[in-house]
């Protein structure tokens, strides 16, 4: 095969590490002051309007593997094309536009009309849909992307596209007769195997985790490339209907206590610090080990 | 007691490939203290092990390693998930069950949401625990990036769901006796999807086992400033005789190998004392240390979540306070 069309899907979210520990006491259930019911009847979780948006982990090693099979394929003469989307709506728009910067050919992004944490199974109708719209013969996906992190979102997208699906993938490289070389982590452990297309690739923790910053004349040479926008009905896709029939639901949210004391060792330099945290904590525990 | 014709609750045991005693332990061990379903715990009472197997040779083992009396055997190849799901597809159609507890990991991640597909049943990954709930299966696992603990009610059955990797340390033994019920032998040209992997080859995975079995573990993060500092820690651990893990960003950075991630992504240990260098404390890496029996850590950011999340703390310069502590302790060990 000559030509592979590679598509990606992506999830925005927001930077959860940017929360103050004592947003998320607030964000269980037993807080005092504990989060609102959202409209869906779930529990709100902890406040991110103002929480800058970002890639899942995942997500961005996926866009960033596509980039460089696209470039290990040109090494041997091959076409590569790309194509990306998120079904985070207009909040991807920016992701978006950075990936036509760098060579992606081609972007969408797919309007839920709802919220779609905590729901794998709506998430993957989109994605199966944007994924069909888009034609690919890959489908890459992060394996997992917060806040729900349920992990099946490949699966149920493989399952909807009746295609055999790999996760935990962490490289990828061009084969014969247009297969993959995909390098994953099984339950084994690390496997590397020959993939024939089509198939739904699923990354995780790949040393290749970030995505390359666009130049900006690359920027501006995209500039009028459009982000195309596809409505859920577009799809075919009853957001609605499928929200309805999530079949697991979350009903409560609980802060995490790792029960330690978080004791400040006091002393004037570094090595007052660490005599002070010899003698008081440490000494005892080591010579017993 | 004869196990019914259909049983409750069905623990899905992959044999084809290493760490199946793990497996077991860990299906064994949430079927007896993380499962509560039913007007008594005894869930286990009416489970059954739906067990794959790709080696004759292993089958009497695999049989010993149940965690159920009964077992039902499937013999499959190797990396063949399309057709141990069109086993469990077929035994669940023949009789049903509630409940299909999977081993965490992907494969049993994949089985548990194809078959919920299938079956218009519910999957849920990484179960800490589940009991019976007004409408269903209630279940808890992590959310947001380990942050919070989510409660999930699981409404269509059957309920499929995959345990949390803290399963896997479950101290249990397997059933005294078995039974095996039926031997099945899946071919290998039953799906279409047989030609989609070709040229299977295990390689060699990094070597951890040095920071799962550690009892003092020393972890460098992103504090460290650069791989120098990295690489300054890990040689003042090695003459306190800790074992050296990283954090993520440390090993995204190519400042230490990736086999010496601890978190989510790397390893999870459980050392007797932890000294955490320069790390921020994200969820996902504390989620690798938190058992540990103390954690000590060093930032220089007093508000950083590490500073709470350890038994002790020291607020000053990661590199230079391990440093101090490995001529200490040399000297100690020298008098």
């Amino acid at each position: 095969m000559d030509q592979l069309r590679i598509v990606v899907g992506f999830k925005v979210t927001p930077d959860y590490e940017a929360l103050r520990p004592a947003d998320w006491a607030r964000a269980g259930d037993d807080a005092a002051d504990g989060p609102e019911a959202s409209p869906g009847g779930r529990p709100g979780g902890p406040e991110t309007r103002f929480v800058r948006r970002i890639l899942g982990v995942f997500d961005e090693a996926a866009l960033e593997l596509a980039l460089r099979l696209r470039d290990a394929r040109a090494e041997r003469g091959l076409q590569t094309s790309l194509a990306a989307f998120s079904v985070a709506g207009r909040v991807a728009d920016s992701f978006l536009k950075t990936l036509l910067a760098l060579g992606y050919e081609r972007a969408a992004r797919v309007e839920a009309g709802a919220a779609l944490d905590f729901a794998p199974g709506a998430t993957a109708a989109l994605v199966a849909g944007g994924a069909q719209r888009l034609g690919g013969d890959v489908l890459l996906l992060g394996s997992r992307c917060g806040p729900g992190d349920s992990g099946v979102v490949p699966f149920l997208v493989a399952e909807a596209l009746g295609r055999p699906c790999l996760t935990q993938v962490t490289e990828i490289a061009p084969a014969d007769r247009g297969r993959l070389r995909v390098t994953f982590t099984a339950d084994a452990g690390p496997v590397r195997a020959i993939v024939s297309t089509p198939c739904v690739l699923a990354v995780g923790n790949a040393v290749v985790s970030m995505l390359r910053v666009p130049t900006l004349k690359d920027r501006l040479a995209t500039r009028e490339q459009p982000v195309v926008a596809f409505s859920a009905a577009d799809l075919g896709v009853d957001v609605t209907e499928e929200l309805d029939r999530e079949p697991a639901a979350l009903v409560g949210l609980e802060t995490i206590d790792r029960g330690r004391a978080g004791v400040i060792v006091g002393g004037a330099t570094p090595a007052d610090k660490a005599r002070a945290l010899y003698e008081t904590h440490l000494r005892a525990r080591l010579e017993r080990l | 007691m004869s196990a019914p014709a259909t049983p409750r609750v069905v623990a899905v045991l992959d044999g084809t490939c290493v760490g199946v005693d793990r497996r077991a332990r860990a299906l064994a061990g949430f079927l007896r203290d993380g499962l509560r379903i039913g007007k008594d715990a005894g869930a286990a009472a009416e489970a059954v092990t739906l067990a794959f197997y790709a080696d004759s040779g292993a089958r009497d083992s695999l049989v010993e390693l149940a965690p159920t009396r009964d077992v039902r055997l499937i013999r499959a190849p190797e990396f063949r998930p399309d057709l141990m799901s069109g086993a469990l597809t077929a035994f669940e159609a023949g009789g049903g069950a509630e409940l299909f507890v999977f081993p965490g990991g992907p494969l049993g991640a994949e089985l548990a949401a194809r078959l919920a597909v299938r079956s218009a049943g519910s999957a849920l990954t990484d179960v800490q625990g589940a009991a019976a709930g007004p409408a269903g299966l209630v279940c808890r696992r992590a959310v947001y990036s380990n942050h919070l603990t989510g409660r999930f009610e699981l409404r269509a059955r059957p309920w499929c769901i995959t345990l949390d990797a803290g399963w896997y340390d479950a101290r249990i033994e397997p059933a005294s006796e078995h039974s095996v019920r039926a031997d099945v032998e899946l071919s290998a040209e039953e799906s279409s999807a047989a030609a989609a992997l070709r040229h299977v080859e295990l390689l060699e995975p990094p070597e951890t086992g040095d920071l799962e079995a550690a009892k003092f573990l020393i972890v460098a993060g992103r504090g460290a400033g650069s791989r120098g500092g990295v690489e300054r820690i890990a040689a003042a651990a090695a003459r306190m005789g800790a074992a050296f893990g990283v954090t993520r960003p440390v090993a995204m950075n190519a400042w230490a190998p990736a086999g010496r991630q601890i978190g989510v992504s790397g390893t999870r240990a459980a050392p007797v004392v932890c000294l955490v260098a320069g790390a921020s404390g994200a969820p996902a890496f504390l989620w690798g240390v938190e058992r540990a029996g103390f954690i000590a850590a060093v930032d220089t950011d007093e508000h950083a979540a590490i500073v709470h999340e350890a038994d002790a703390a020291v607020v000053d310069d990661a590199v230079a306070v391990v440093e101090a502590l490995a001529d200490i302790v040399a000297r100690e060990r020298q008098s």
